[in-house]
């Protein structure tokens, strides 16, 4: 029943203009982004450049993808359940024989199919260099990757806040709280600290120049299971009100 | 005849506020149950319990042999709900709506198809079926609603107000069809119209401030008491005269309501008024029993 429900989820959201907006929006932006970084590239002196294109793409082109994501994911989560909850459709769900982790696996992979769809923009753009001069594929998965697993940390912790309100407006806020929290983190703090650790610019750094470490996995994997456990709480919860 | 809903001691609090007190419930096939009272007396919450859309504060709640808190997914399996507000996808279609519908339920792609045939044809929706429903009108959505909650052919009918937002035609297709699926299933359904619960329950529970004020049969109208309407003002003591009257009160100057004589037909009281030359103008049943009931049940008169 999850892949129905994600199936479902991500048709629903393709159906809305929301949806299609960001992908044109973000594709915009990122072309430009992508353009703007050929031509300084471009401009360098070969002896003076002491990266790779292909770095030059992960840190620029992926660094602003990162940002979109972010600020994108809030949007479409607060439909999943705050909308949801507040115009009534969610009783389809809740008195369907469904389980409350049947559910929200379901929405939260219909997002992250999405996601992919986002993910799958820059790598394009990059991928069409190919015709022209030899690119790190390595890198560029590995960047491809972290920013998929960012998504899917930034789409748990949305979905996390659109289960703890009816009001979409203060999910949405909520989200952002904590994005943006999560993403200053790393700016006051000493790089062994735990406080440090719970950043993800650092551990999404490391994907954006190649850097496949099973600690920088594992904290995005964490990050999606905590929220998640978290929002299945809330669910559970809301039931019993 | 196994129950194929019961609920024991169904109690709901919110915060500290008891909203439903502990109620016995309990549906046979064929049964249309009514839940009856003003708003705000719990009905909706009784429900949403029912439904498992709500967990409840206390008591049990079994649905053909399924406890509906214990194995929550086993037991919906046997539900279909309509919410006082049909849970409805503004932004699909009408057909794409109850295909997803239907796969909820655990229908598989053909019996899904037919399921979904079936169901625009009982609900009236045959033409419906490319619409996007955020452009229906109410009553549209309305028995959208009703279609998503009987797609799957569920022994227990949970319907919120079923009729809500209905045009008088509508309402009676309604009541044609609950009662139809009623026959081989249980319904419950709540409103606080006196005269839906009469035209379509069998039973009715009338709740007060979330208690059981009232639970049993509706007796069917008492056809023995009638309104009757003369030219003139006439003396009670000749009314009360007539052979075919048994007791008679006046209502207003020219207004009586007359109970009949054991075994005398309407057509005999018509015929003396008649041939007493009062000038008969008006002669109806009065359908009171229910209104008694419940008039009497939410102000205290029954326990």
């Amino acid at each position: 029943m999850i892949p129905y429900l994600a199936w479902m989820e991500w048709r629903r959201l393709m159906r809305t203009p929301l949806a299609w907006g960001i992908l044109g929006i973000g594709m915009c932006l990122l072309s430009w982004q992508f353009l703007a970084t050929l031509e300084i590239f471009n401009g360098m002196q070969p002896s003076s450049r002491s990266l790779g294109l292909s770095h030059h793409l992960g840190l620029q082109l992926y660094g602003l993808a990162s940002v979109l994501i972010l600020i994108t994911t809030p949007i479409l989560t607060i439909r999943s359940f705050s909308e949801a909850f507040r115009n009534g459709s969610y009783t389809l769900l809740s008195s369907a024989p469904l389980s409350n982790f049947t559910i929200l696996c379901g929405k939260f992979l219909g997002i992250l199919i999405y996601q992919l769809l986002f993910t799958l923009i820059p790598l394009l753009l990059c991928l069409s260099l190919t015709i022209g001069t030899q690119l790190d594929h390595g890198l560029l998965l590995a960047a491809s990757l972290g920013l998929f697993l960012l998504s899917g940390g930034f789409t748990a912790i949305g979905l996390y806040f659109s289960t703890l309100n009816e009001n979409p407006g203060i999910a949405a806020a909520g989200s952002y709280g904590l994005l943006l929290l999560i993403s200053l983190l790393d700016q006051t703090t000493d790089g062994g600290s735990f406080i440090h650790w719970l950043a993800w610019p650092s551990h999404f750094l490391d994907l954006q120049l190649g850097l496949v470490r099973i600690s920088d996995l594992a904290y995005f994997l964490l990050l999606m299971i905590f929220f998640l456990g978290l929002a299945l709480y809330r669910l559970d919860k809301r039931r019993s009100g | 005849m196994p129950d194929l809903l019961t609920t024991t001691q169904l109690s709901r609090r919110f915060g500290g506020t008891a909203v439903v007190l502990p109620i016995d419930l309990r549906l046979e096939q064929g049964d249309i149950l009514g839940l009856l009272g003003p708003n705000g007396a719990g009905k909706s919450t009784i429900l949403r319990m029912l439904s498992g859309d709500l967990a409840p504060s206390g008591g049990e709640i079994n649905i053909c042999g399924e406890d509906l808190l214990e194995r929550p997914i086993q037991a919906k399996r046997f539900i279909g709900y309509l919410p006082e507000r049909p849970p409805l996808h503004r932004d699909q279609t009408v057909d794409e709506f109850l295909w997803d519908c239907a796969h909820l339920h655990g229908l598989n792609r053909g019996q899904a198809r037919e399921a979904s045939a079936q169901t625009k044809r009982r609900c009236s929706l045959e033409q419906s079926g490319r619409r996007l429903i955020g452009r229906l009108s109410k009553g549209y959505q309305q028995r959208l609603g009703l279609a998503q909650a009987i797609i799957h052919n569920p022994r227990v009918i949970i319907l919120d107000e079923p009729t809500d937002g209905l045009d008088p035609a509508q309402i009676r297709q309604v009541r044609e069809l609950i009662q139809e699926l009623a026959q081989q299933r249980g319904v419950i359904l709540s409103s606080h119209i006196l005269p839906e619960i009469e035209a379509s329950c069998n039973r009715v529970t009338i709740l007060q401030q979330g208690q059981g004020v009232y639970s049993g049969e509706i007796t069917p109208p008492d056809q023995t008491c009638y309104r009757v309407a003369l030219e003139q003002e006439q003396a009670l003591q000749e009314i009360t005269a007539l052979t075919a009257v048994a007791a008679a009160e006046q209502l207003h100057t020219d207004s009586y309501r007359i109970t009949l004589e054991t075994g005398c037909q309407p057509s005999d009281l018509a015929r003396q008024i008649v041939a007493m030359g009062w000038g008969l103008v008006e002669l109806k049943a009065e359908r009171i029993s229910l209104e008694q009931l419940y008039i009497q049940a939410t102000t205290g008169g029954l326990s």
